[in-house]
């Protein structure tokens, strides 16, 4: 076991003081000594079972997201490459690096060494399979699932093609953004020559709480984000809402979920020069304490139809919380597990170009998702404040049985 | 420009030794069983519990197959047979889930089976007999691939030679066109062999950046070399002052040639000089910085894939007893690559390419990735044909 790491304790300082903003909110988790605290971003995620983690797993701080290409037209090379990749995500949830550092004098080390010491800092593997995959090169066509339909054009889309879907996609997250990027930056080694990567992007900062153990983060509007998010523990609610079940046409997906991830910039200067009450009527929230306009709590139910005594609505009706209300929504809800990024400045116009990274987990994008964004693009008041400019839609087949299975096993049979 | 002759002689070169072993490498999905009384074959099993395990480890002399499973091991991925230090044959990417085989033909001996990363990872296998006689020794195969290499290098520094005088030439007259030409056909030659040129760096002399320092490598004082003189053709587009940098080119190259004439080279030394020339193309040709005011990358690149394709051709009828899935993967690796490029061949330019300024960005990521499709398996090689 390593030595807690400096770039640890500033994680577990930052935590300590985000909880203290949240004004202690009735959870019990909020530590105030340091070492139980580093603990908490420690140790291992368990890589094996139902589901692959990092869908259901309490959301991490980190995020390092990449989307391949596949460039040969080899089912075999795919089905290496799916295997390597299975083996080397299996070694580095246990904290192992893929392969040894120091093997001949004359090869490459096998793992790129980066992480080496580090802890795994509950670091979790998700691998996805988008619908450019079940084209005419592999064969899986026949094993498309209906679910993973294209994202349809929606409106206020502003997609940048470059940075959007991808045959393949690796979601790394963890409390130690190394231990995350070391995951992206081996799998494009493993790849080379069979895939390579189209995009990525990196998170640096939770935007979703998916346990009732976490306290609710911030997104960087400066608003409590995930609120009535699906939490882990309800088990009722990932069956319904997030796992593959029965109602697939493709039996292999049983237990796996589809992501739809969107990479949504916030004009921030132009956010931070809009005055509280227009904030809050935008979100539908108070700022700090994070409840509805309708209630004094945060996990105060919104009051959707509650009027003033002028008679206008409480909560504006195109307030982003209403529209994306399950209440509005035909009770349909997704798993959110976003992060806060900035990719610098705009070279052109020196605003920064910063936002949320959106991945949602749910059964069917097509009755989920879609609907909730489409009605959001079109109404919601937030929008004057962002734009969508990546979108993936990607099947997360469900997690490995054990040592020798690998991503897509069922796909090959 | 010399043809090279090496690549087409390759593919039948593998044919042909392929068929003195009893099977090629191959991969796939499903393990097959052989009886474990079949002396011919050895079934290899990998397991995180038990590491690298062969049913039987008595052979007769001549050709073994080693048919591989690898059960549950995360951290292994290939098997190798060694005779001492030597790979003499090996299978690459059996992830657990995975089976894969590799043939070998043997003498009698003790060998060393070695699955890196497993618990155990070494296990002895002995074999008995004689083989019959194959002309595919190993150590033969990788003298004459060093060799061989030593020949094209020489005769490479030769061409430089002249093609230099000949741009100094032109220098020193007052035809700018007839200079520039000059000096897009004489690029093509240091390129093949730049990394034996790097080898001559010390303290007080520093042959690769005398001849091919860009501007901002070196101190502005001490700047000469090939792209002072580009500079002076394809920027300031004049003659005037170049006659001081193409004499000192000349002399260079001179000294290059002399020096380059006493190596012998070892046979990782190949691997990693086409690894080398890979890495230029892909650090400083890719980013359009190397030829940055005539532009003709792209002869650049051409070139450092020849050389890199050339050493490898040399390695490659070894390689392909050791490795041939490996041997074959670059080798189409290679393919594609120059498939690419030639995509980019023109009759309208001197250098024989487009400009790469023309090139757009998918264009050029395109390439990006084309290279980098060669560099990682060929990364491997080095371990592969070392300690022969």
């Amino acid at each position: 076991m390593s030595t807690p790491s400096r770039r640890f304790f500033l994680g577990g300082a930052l935590g300590a003081a985000g909880l203290a903003a949240a004004g202690g909110a009735g959870f019990s988790i909020a530590r105030a000594d340091e070492p139980e605290a580093q603990a908490a971003g420690r140790g291992t995620v368990p890589f094996y079972g139902a589901h692959q983690a990092g869908i259901a797993t309490p959301a991490q701080d980190r995020l390092a997201f990449a989307a391949f290409d596949v460039t040969s037209a080899n089912r075999d090379d795919l089905r290496t490459l799916l295997a390597r990749w299975a083996a080397a995500a299996s070694q580095m949830a246990a904290g192992l690096p893929i392969g040894a550092v120091e093997t001949s004098p004359d090869a490459p080390p096998i793992d790129t060494g980066e992480a080496d010491g580090l802890d795994a800092s509950k670091l979790t593997i998700t691998v996805g399979f988008g619908p450019s995959l079940f084209d005419h090169r592999f064969g899986f066509a026949p094993k498309r699932p209906a679910a993973l339909a294209d994202i349809p054009a929606l409106p206020g889309d502003a997609l940048i093609e470059d940075i959007s879907n991808g045959d393949l996609c690796v979601q790394a997250c963890a409390n130690d953004p190394v231990v995350a990027f070391h995951v992206i930056r081996n799998f494009a080694r493993l790849a080379r020559g069979t895939a390579v990567m189209r995009w990525s992007q990196l998170g640096f900062g939770r935007t979703s709480s998916t346990s009732t153990a976490q306290a609710t983060p911030r997104n960087l509007l400066g608003f409590k984000d995930g609120t009535r998010n699906i939490k882990a523990e309800s088990e009722d609610e990932m069956r319904e809402f997030v796992w593959v079940g029965a109602e697939t046409d493709q039996p292999w997906m049983k237990g796996g979920s589809y992501a739809v991830t969107r990479r949504i910039r916030m004009r921030i200067e132009s956010w931070d020069t809009d005055y509280l009450s227009d904030q809050e009527k935008v979100i539908g929230r108070s700022k700090t304490s994070g409840a509805p306009l309708t209630g004094s709590g945060e996990f105060d139910p919104p009051e959707l139809d509650k009027r003033a005594k002028d008679g206008s609505h409480v909560i504006d009706v195109n307030a982003h919380i209403a529209l994306a209300s399950p209440l509005t929504n035909a009770n349909k809800k997704i798993l959110r597990r976003g992060y806060s990024f900035t990719d610098g400045i705009d070279q052109a116009t020196g605003l920064l170009d910063a936002g949320l990274f959106f991945i949602a987990y749910q059964q069917d994008p097509r009755t989920q998702f879609v609907p909730i964004q489409r009605k959001l693009g079109q109404h919601d008041l937030l929008n004057e404040y962002i734009q969508h400019t990546s979108s993936g839609v990607y099947a997360v087949p469900p997690g490995l049985t054990g040592p020798g299975d690998y991503y897509g096993k069922a796909l090959f049979a | 420009m010399t043809p090279l002759a090496r690549p087409a002689l390759v593919a039948t070169g593998v044919c042909a030794l392929v068929s003195v072993l009893t099977a090629c490498s191959s991969s796939g999905g499903s393990p097959k069983t052989a009886t474990s009384s079949d002396s011919k074959v050895a079934n290899v099993t990998i397991t995180a519990a038990k590491g690298c395990s062969v049913d039987h480890d008595s052979f007769a002399a001549g050709g073994v197959t080693f048919k591989i499973t690898n059960q549950d091991a995360t951290a292994v991925t290939e098997v190798e047979l060694l005779d001492g230090e030597q790979i003499i044959g090996e299978k690459e990417n059996v992830a657990a889930g995975l089976t894969g085989q590799f043939a070998v033909s043997v003498d009698a001996g003790k060998y060393t089976l070695y699955c890196p990363g497993a618990n155990p990872e070494k296990s002895t296998i002995t074999v008995t007999g004689k083989a019959a006689a194959v002309d595919t020794n190993l150590a033969t195969l990788l003298t004459q691939a060093t060799g061989e290499y030593k020949v094209y290098v020489d005769r490479q520094v030769g061409y430089l030679l002249s093609a230099v005088k000949t741009l100094s030439n032109a220098v020193h007259g007052t035809d700018l066109a007839a200079a520039q030409k000059a000096y897009k056909l004489a690029r093509p030659f240091y390129e093949k062999i730049e990394p034996v040129a790097e080898t001559f760096v010390s303290s007080t002399q520093n042959l690769d950046a005398n001849i091919d320092a860009r501007a901002g490598d070196v101190p502005d004082a001490q700047w000469s070399g090939f792209h002072r003189i580009e500079k002076g053709l394809f920027a300031d587009r004049s003659l005037a002052g170049l006659d001081h940098f193409a004499d000192k080119l000349v002399t260079d190259v001179t000294t290059l040639r002399t020096k380059t004439a006493g190596l012998t080279y070892k046979a990782p030394d190949l691997a990693n000089g086409a690894q080398e020339l890979l890495d230029e193309v892909a650090s400083s040709k890719i980013t359009g910085e190397e030829e940055r005011y005539s532009h003709i990358d792209i002869l650049d690149m051409a070139n450092n894939v020849e050389g890199s394709q050339q050493a490898f051709a040399d390695l490659q009828p070894a390689l392909a007893l050791i490795d041939s899935g490996l041997a074959a993967r670059i080798s189409t690796a290679f393919g594609s690559l120059t498939t690419l490029l030639n995509h980019y061949r023109t009759g309208a330019d001197a250098s024989g390419y487009v400009l790469y300024s023309t090139l757009n960005d998918t264009d050029r990521r395109a390439l990006a990735a084309a290279v980098k499709a060669v560099q990682e398996p060929l990364s491997q090689v080095a371990s592969k044909v070392a300690n022969a």
